[in-house]
């Protein structure tokens, strides 16, 4: 089911329902129907792949338990293997496989061996696969860390594990935050509840709006290389880096929002990331869910900075490089990631301290799109003829005909008020705040402000969130 | 429990929803004054079609239909009137609804449909593209429902919202506000040759469907005969001259329009492949749209067609 769905509107306010007056009692049951609608929000989109979700859950909970109970360091170490392997093996081989495969082939080829793709398989990717394995593998490393005990009680941790707002798409939680909010009482509060459902406005406004707006010109352009120029590829660029953002921040407030509206606390994912004076602040701001899990399960583990330069650097580079696998299995991330981690290694190399000022943002902002071509591209072929374009041949800019016209300019409105909320946010916070006005008509007019630019400048299809493909 | 508290939530959701109504009423209201206050452009033609419109004759299409069809000219040949309602990038989805809010209205003598090969071929954007019709479905629901309950079983609740019914629709009513949009009677007329020299890629249209068999299309299709039928008004199927020639016989979608049309009694007047205009670039604005020049002379030849089959008495 997707958030920008019609039955998602109608399936919301019957869970909450059900949750907030007929099983509002027991966190049991709050926890079994959460569990249950869980299941059916996932199910709706493809009923068969509920069984993975189900195996790395008795997976992990039970080597959640061996891990704590076992005395010997030894067999903790087996067992945690144990859930690393299966999680990655599911991740391994239904997103990875045919991509290695293809991958192995093409390297032989370049060296003479011509041999049938026989090997591939006709593998459907598991929706929010990438990031429901990576939180339940927090949870067992965790454990092994002894940060974490685990829980006995298997429906918290089902419920953990596939809680709707956040299985497809993130924020990836952790078992640290996340699970122990399954086990206490959660009570209802008008506070909480209206915050949870301004976030969720403002996430629809970034996708519905902004993302899928933006979405109308850049595919226009990336989707016909051939028939544009340099001008073209700036500005389908600068348009994705939009996209993207309003797409994923969007689902992010989204899920945030949703979770709640009952009674739950996810962790911010993003905090205006276009405003950051260098790359590494970058990271601090973007997908900061994904970046910490990075930075805690493997940068940190491979030694962090607490070693000589050179492997401080490796460690830099190889945590972006996975990172960029993460996202796709296609060379464009790969290369995507090796990009942003070149780019952390210069900052190391070249600058001392801390970078500050509008300057620095803008070099920043035009190096995270620069990444973003081959982050976009179809291919590293097409990323390296767009590069190429951009500098030899700048020629005219695409603005299309009729609606097309229409559809860019709707983007470039939207991203204006984007702009301005978050410049305001980042830059003036302490000013006046129409959503924090003692005037509630004010307040509330506000609110319905935004819902009516969504009603009259959405665009209302069957466009999926781009985050569902990782 | 506690009460006070889902109390207060209850009576301030209560607040909100009112503001959001009231809002969207308010200002949708003022979006659909300006959206059907339009004077030129697709809508405020389509808007023409459905609520003025009493020509006797009328076309419906896509493109083909709306830049190859000259009133004028049937006007003077047929001695009827004559209104273009082709809409570009629309589908048989499109203008059956269109036919049925007219006729609602409105019965001509004779209605043609520009047949474009790929019409029963499975295509997403002629879904998408229905949302041209959401302005129109306060007043035509009935009409409308069938069409656009295809895709959502949630119509009625969407369409609630007026301000989704004008959706994305102002800058189109600015746009043509500022610089209004020349139409004669719905036909807009394109200029320029098609040069021998054009290149193969340049020539190609993009393809915006599947070459798989859609059984709304065909429902649509059957759907638009008869309305035609019920309603006495003569109909006419046609195609357009391209500039190449081009083999129609492996295509599953114009075989089975064929066929339909044959079984349905339907005059069916082919000029695909029509050779005073195959390799004519001085008849074609590109390799699938005539020139005025060549729009003239097609609608020319289509109404001696028609007069020919004594399809309408002039």
């Amino acid at each position: 089911m997707l958030f920008n769905s019609f039955e998602f509107f109608a399936f919301l306010p019957i869970v909450l329902l059900l949750y907030w007056f007929i099983v509002y009692k027991h966190i049991k049951l709050q926890n079994i129907l959460l569990l249950i609608a869980s299941y059916v929000f996932y199910g709706w989109w493809d009923w068969r792949f509920l069984s993975l979700i189900a195996l790395s859950t008795v997976m992990d909970y039970f080597v959640g338990f061996r891990i704590y109970e076992s005395t010997n360091k030894e067999h903790r170490k087996r067992w945690l293997w144990l859930s690393m392997v299966f999680n990655l093996g599911l991740l391994g081989f239904f997103k990875y496989y045919n991509f290695f495969i293809d991958s192995w082939i093409d390297m032989l080829s370049s060296f003479g061996y011509q041999s049938e793709s026989t090997w591939t398989l006709q593998v459907i990717l598991p929706v929010g696969i990438s990031f429901y394995t990576f939180q339940t593998m927090s949870y067992s490393i965790d454990i092994y860390r002894e940060k974490l005990k685990p829980t006995r009680d298997f429906i918290a941790f089902a419920a953990f594990v596939s809680f709707f707002p956040q299985l497809v798409a993130g924020p990836i939680e952790r078992a640290t935050n996340l699970l122990p909010q399954f086990l206490q009482k959660r009570s209802f509060s008008y506070k909480t509840f209206s915050y949870g459902a301004k976030l969720m406005i403002w996430g629809f406004f970034l996708k519905l709006v902004v993302a899928d707006r933006a979405a109308i010109y850049v595919n226009a352009v990336y989707n016909n290389v051939e028939n544009h120029e340099g001008l073209s590829f700036i500005a389908a660029t600068i348009l994705f880096a939009f996209q993207i953002y309003g797409d994923f921040a969007g689902y992010s407030l989204i899920a945030i929002g949703t979770a709640k509206l009952f009674g739950f606390d996810l962790m911010t994912n993003f905090r205006r990331p276009y405003f950051s004076a260098s790359v590494s602040e970058f990271w601090t701001r973007w997908h900061i869910s994904l970046s910490t899990w990075f930075r805690d399960y493997l940068y940190i583990p491979l030694g962090g900075n607490r070693v000589v330069k050179p492997r401080w650097l490796f460690n830099l580079f190889i945590t972006f490089l996975i990172s960029g696998l993460w996202h796709g299995a296609n060379w464009t991330f790969v290369f995507w990631g090796a990009l942003n981690g070149i780019y952390l290694i210069a900052e190391v190399l070249l600058f001392k301290k801390d970078r500050k000022g509008i300057f620095n943002v803008l070099i920043t902002f035009i190096l995270i799109n620069f990444a973003w071509i081959f982050f976009r591209a179809n291919s590293i072929e097409q990323a390296l003829y767009i590069v190429k374009t951009i500098i030899t041949s700048p020629g005219r800019l695409y603005i299309g005909s009729g609606d097309d016209i229409a559809a860019s300019i709707y983007a470039v409105l939207a991203i204006t008020i984007l702009f301005l909320v978050e410049t305001k946010k980042e830059y003036f916070d302490n000013l006046f705040s129409v959503s924090r006005s003692r005037i509630e008509i004010l307040r509330l007019g506000g609110y319905a402000a935004v819902i009516f630019m969504i009603l009259y400048f959405g665009v209302f299809g069957k466009s999926q969130f781009i985050y569902f493909q990782f | 429990m506690n009460i006070k508290e889902y109390r207060v939530s209850f009576l301030k959701i209560i607040k909100f929803v009112i503001i959001i109504l009231v809002a969207d009423f308010v200002l949708g209201s003022v979006s659909q004054k300006i959206f059907f206050s339009q004077k030129t452009g697709k809508y405020a033609r389509a808007t023409y079609a459905v609520e003025k419109s009493n020509a006797e004759v009328l076309i419906f299409g896509s493109s083909h239909a709306h830049r190859h069809y000259v009133p004028e000219v049937f006007e003077k040949e047929l001695n009827k009137t004559c209104y273009n309602a082709g809409a570009e990038g629309q589908q048989l989805l499109f203008h059956t609804a269109l036919q049925e809010m007219i006729i609602k209205r409105k019965k001509p003598d004779l209605m043609i449909l520009n047949i474009d090969d790929s019409f029963l071929y499975l295509s997403d954007i002629a879904y998408d593209r229905l949302s041209d019709l959401h302005p129109y479905y306060d007043d035509h629901s009935e009409a409308l429902r069938p069409i656009l309950g295809l895709k959502s079983n949630l119509i009625d609740f969407k369409l609630f919202f007026k301000s989704y019914q004008t959706n994305s629709t102002i800058i189109h009513a600015l746009r043509y506000y500022v610089s209004p949009q020349v139409d004669y009677k719905g036909y807009r007329p394109l200029y320029g040759k098609v040069n021998s020299n054009t290149k193969k890629h340049d020539q190609q249209e993009v393809k915006e469907y599947i070459e798989v068999i859609e059984k709304d299309f065909v429902n649509a299709l059957k759907t638009f005969i008869n309305n035609a039928k019920e309603n006495n008004i003569n109909l006419v199927f046609a195609t357009s001259p391209t500039y190449n020639k081009v083999n129609y016989s492996e295509n599953k979608s114009f075989s089975l329009i064929k066929e339909i049309a044959g079984k349905e009694n339907v005059p069916f007047i082919d000029l695909f492949n029509d050779t005073q205009f195959l390799n004519k670039g001085e008849l074609f604005h590109d390799p699938s749209h005539l020139n005025d020049d060549g729009a003239k002379l097609f609608t020319k030849l289509l109404a001696d067609k028609i007069l020919e089959k004594n399809l309408i008495i002039k």
